[in-house]
């Protein structure tokens, strides 16, 4: 379609420079700036600009840092399997239910997402520490009689914080993955005669699996990138990598490093994202 | 369709009963504290009489409120920012071909799609290799850099679903292009464009954890929430945290509202 | 009335997409103010012409020439040829007015003169009252007619409409037809009308064109072009026609009577302005209602009735050649003319006027 050209050509170029140049600027010049940060270096304090690996060997040699790594790439499958089955579970009460009921359900479980991450820490922190909720009313049921120290500052006092921090993020794309399901198929299955178990194993459970993914994929990026809930409920334990990498930019000033162990985080994170892609295309073709 | 009662719909509605409790068990012990007041009787917890008082407290508490200001300002800045680049961006990648709208669109959704920990550590990174210092100017944009992809998919969403005929029938009785933006197309995406508003007010005014990295002597409420935890407990935190929650809260019901009168519009 | 003058020319029009052909080798004239039907089934390319005609799309060789001037490169907001689209395109968001106001709106138009147009315009297409209203709260044909305004407020040279009955049920695109062509008469500009039903086509068109694959079959008034269809494909698109086969034996060519060998003999028949060399192979075809039932079959060609079909105002009588039954013979008759005592299995005569039988030597002939 063609409407009043001339002008066209010129205006098209200008509009395409704002386009793409205002993004670039902010948005990807500054993780190139990020990565090249990575291959800089600390001396003692100073920033010296030139280009080096030290700061990638260092995380590979460094046996610590290794631990740490692995350590939380498994607190992170963990709280993310959990996360799975129970927001699968969640999502499928909901899917259950009738349309209008529906979409109350779906909003009740997802309006923790948009409320302060910040203060749900606070609260979790209230309830789970040495006289917070949960030890108060042990104790007043005269169930213990010592507060348990174990629910906070520890690790699974990370993975527990995790996993109620991030559960509405994995209920959601897995509800709108079943929201897809033509409804027609539920309705053959039924009129074939098959019960509700057939139809859960054979219907829903492989036309929902790519919202399952996506709720993996989703849950296991962010609680590996998180490094306020380890700081805030982890204590001296609760040392996570996201962690690590954030410290560097604090007390520890060691931004190159630090960039190269968040080049290593975005790693770790796009690598999962693409393996789950291709287990969904494989399970699919299967 | 019947809908038999049966084993499973028990263990789903227990879980997610059970799920629902440990989401919301934080927001509600915040809420509940905020009005009644914990406090140490014996060594053990007990809670005092119900009171206005933590909000009261919070009212005359200056800087709290020199904080708010900033957020609601951060957050007014940053959404209108993102509502006008998102348009201009939305309105590119929907009128033309080729490689630069591609181009475009995936850097754009990049913040939205790395770990804000990543995004924080560029930006911060960023400024100060050109000696920006941290602040307001530097939140601001990094939260516009934050909504931006929301808000350009939303408006995005709204431009493809409009009818290519309207476009047509515009040039046809003699509308300039410019003209055809104006009468035609822009009119069309007020609901959108308010639900993005929304949305992206929420996102800014709860952002945590990109904001710590561009935020230098004074900052946004949940940035300011944080140092009070770490710094040590004073009472009004809980009523801060209620009413904090109670806005988002408000904000996102208001757009899931929009959202649904978007849904609900007859289509010609 | 004076000799229309030719308004819109599409000289060789010629449109592929990528290596698919869509349009070969257009030639049309468009005049003054003639009601013109683009009657064609879908894939025939007749919805592109009218895109090239507007500006939605760029011919690939050949060019657009208005009054002789070349307007192939001119936008689409300059070109003055209006559209009423399939699904009206009425903005959803303005009213009545705003909508059939907006060709005025765009072009600068003071406000009272424009109210006062506006007003003319919805009086002219019977809509008096439904300013206010949006689209939403029209119905199908009045959502018709606002189109239909917008279109014609500019005062264009053409207007262009691209099936605009395909979404009114069967009993409203009756009145619609009627409707469209009082308008046209009154305002007395041209039309342009795109559409698949040959019933629309031939109750409003002055000229009607024919397409198929791309191509212009046959142009003509609709008369012409049912009783002296030049192709096969004209012959069987209007109504129904018996068709058959064989060779040319003698003729001159031209209005002329030439005789015709098919396996019932000798037909002698009309052959209009098609080539009809000697051994050419043709069709001759004859409209099932100019066939005659003679009970005497040796005064005609010999056929049996293999069934008669009664839909009150006539009968249709389906008969094969006794000599070679292969060959199928439809015949219509008014209720009144079917010859008492006559049943399936009977042998009857069939004939027709030398007049009515016309020679097919185009294409697939």
């Amino acid at each position: 379609m063609r409407n009043s050209k001339r002008t066209d050509k010129w205006a098209l170029w200008a509009v395409s420079t704002l386009c793409l140049g205002i993004p670039a600027v902010f948005i990807l010049v500054p993780i190139l700036a990020f990565v090249l940060n990575s291959l800089w270096h600390n001396d003692a304090g100073q920033l010296v600009k030139r280009l080096t690996l030290e700061n990638y060997v260092a995380f590979f040699t460094d046996e610590d840092m290794r631990k740490v790594y692995f350590r939380t790439v498994f607190l992170c499958l963990s709280a993310t399997v959990t996360n799975l089955v129970v927001g699968y579970i969640c999502a499928l009460y909901i899917y259950r239910q009738k349309v209008g009921s529906r979409l109350v359900l779906i909003l009740i479980f997802t309006l923790p997402l948009f409320t302060s991450y910040i203060i749900k820490m606070y609260a979790i922190r209230g309830i789970l520490g040495h006289r917070g909720v949960i030890n108060e009313l042990l104790i007043a049921a005269h169930v213990i009689q010592e507060p348990i120290t174990a629910f906070i500052f520890s690790q699974s006092a990370i993975f527990l914080t995790l996993v109620v921090l991030y559960l509405p993020f994995s209920v959601l794309p897995i509800y709108l993955a079943m929201e897809r399901i033509p409804e027609n198929l539920r309705l053959a299955s039924d009129d074939l005669g098959g019960k509700e178990s057939h139809e859960l194993k054979h219907i829903i459970f492989p036309l929902s699996l790519n919202g399952v993914v996506v709720a993996a994929v989703f849950t296991f990026v962010m609680t590996f990138g998180d490094f306020v809930t380890p700081q805030m409920v982890g204590g001296i334990d609760g040392y996570t990598f996201g962690r690590i990498v954030y410290s560097q930019f604090g007390v520890a000033l060691n931004w190159p490093l630090g960039s190269a162990l968040a080049v290593i985080l975005l790693a770790t994170s796009v690598v999962v994202a693409l393996l789950s892609s291709l287990l969904l295309k494989l399970g699919v073709s299967r | 369709m019947t809908r038999k009662f049966g084993l499973l719909s028990f263990i789903t509605g227990c879980v997610s009963l059970a799920a629902l409790v440990v989401i919301y068990a934080p927001l509600l012990t915040v809420w509940v504290f905020s009005f009644w007041k914990p406090i140490r009787v014996e060594g053990s917890l007990r809670l005092a009489d119900f009171s206005w008082d933590s909000y009261q407290k919070l009212t005359e508490n200056s800087e709290i409120l020199e904080t708010l200001r900033l957020t609601l300002t951060v957050g007014a800045i940053s959404t209108v920012l993102a509502i006008v680049l998102s348009l201009v961006f939305s309105l590119f990648y929907w009128r033309t071909r080729g490689i630069a709208r591609k181009a475009m669109q995936a850097i754009i959704l990049l913040p939205f799609l790395l770990p804000p920990i990543i995004v924080g550590l560029s930006l911060l990174i960023s400024f100060n290799e050109i000696y920006v210092r941290r602040g307001v100017l530097t939140i601001i944009i990094g939260h516009t850099v934050l909504v931006i992809p929301v808000v350009y998919k939303i408006v995005l969403n709204r431009l493809e679903s409009i009818n290519e005929s309207y476009i047509q029938a515009s040039f046809d009785l003699g509308a300039s292009k410019f003209q055809t933006l104006v009468y035609v197309v822009i009119p069309q995406l007020g609901l959108a464009v308010t639900s993005g508003a929304l949305l992206s007010f929420a996102i800014s005014f709860d952002e945590t954890l990109v904001t710590v990295f561009l935020s230098g002597s004074s900052s946004t409420l949940p940035i300011r929430l944080w140092s009070m935890m770490r710094l040590g407990f004073v009472p009004e935190i809980n009523a801060l945290a209620s009413s904090i929650v109670c806005v988002a809260a408000l904000a996102t019901l208001l757009f899931w509202l929009v959202k649904k009168q978007v849904e609900a519009r007859p289509r010609v | 009335m004076q000799t229309p003058q030719e308004l819109l020319k599409l000289d060789n029009i010629c449109k592929s997409y990528g290596q698919t052909p869509v349009l070969k080798n257009i030639n049309l004239s468009v005049y003054g103010n003639e009601f013109l039907t683009i009657l064609g089934p879908s894939g025939s390319g007749k919805t592109t012409i009218l895109k090239i005609l507007a500006g939605f799309e760029e011919a690939t060789q050949g060019v657009v020439l208005l009054n002789g001037q070349d307007i192939s490169d001119m936008p689409i907001n300059r070109r003055p040829f209006n559209t009423v689209f399939q699904d009206y395109a009425l903005f959803p968001h303005m009213s009545v007015r705003k909508n059939v106001g907006y060709g005025l709106i765009v072009r600068g138009v003071g406000r009272a003169q424009r109210e006062k147009r506006v007003d003319e315009v919805i009086e002219t297409v019977g809509l008096t009252g439904f300013g206010k209203r949006l689209p939403a709260e029209l119905s199908g044909g009045q959502r018709q007619r606002v189109a239909l305004a917008r279109a014609i407020i500019c005062q264009p040279r053409i207007i262009l409409l691209d099936e605009p009955l395909a979404a009114l049920d069967v009993a409203l695109r009756g009145q619609m037809c009627k409707f469209l062509k009082g308008m046209q008469r009154r305002l007395d500009i041209a039309f342009v009308f795109i559409t698949h039903d040959q019933q629309e086509a031939i109750a409003m068109s002055d000229r009607i064109v024919v397409m198929r694959d791309g191509e212009i079959e046959q142009i003509g008034t609709p008369e012409s072009l049912y009783a002296e269809p030049q192709t096969r494909f004209v012959a069987e698109f209007f109504g129904e026609n018996n068709l058959l086969d064989g060779v040319v034996h003698s003729g001159d060519g031209t209005w002329a009577e030439v005789e015709v060998e098919t396996d019932m003999g000798y037909l002698t028949c009309k052959s209009n302005n098609t080539a009809t060399a000697v051994g050419a192979r043709v069709a001759v075809a004859v409209r099932p209602e100019n066939i005659d039932l003679l009970e005497d079959a040796s005064r005609g060609y010999a056929c049996k009735i293999e069934d008669i079909q009664y839909s009150g105002a006539t009968y249709i009588v389906e008969l094969s050649l006794q000599k070679a039954s292969q060959i199928k013979l439809k015949c219509r008759l008014h209720g009144s003319r079917l010859p008492p005592a006559l049943g399936v299995g009977d042998i009857v005569g069939v004939t027709w006027a030398p007049g009515s039988a016309v020679v097919i030597g185009k294409r697939d002939a």
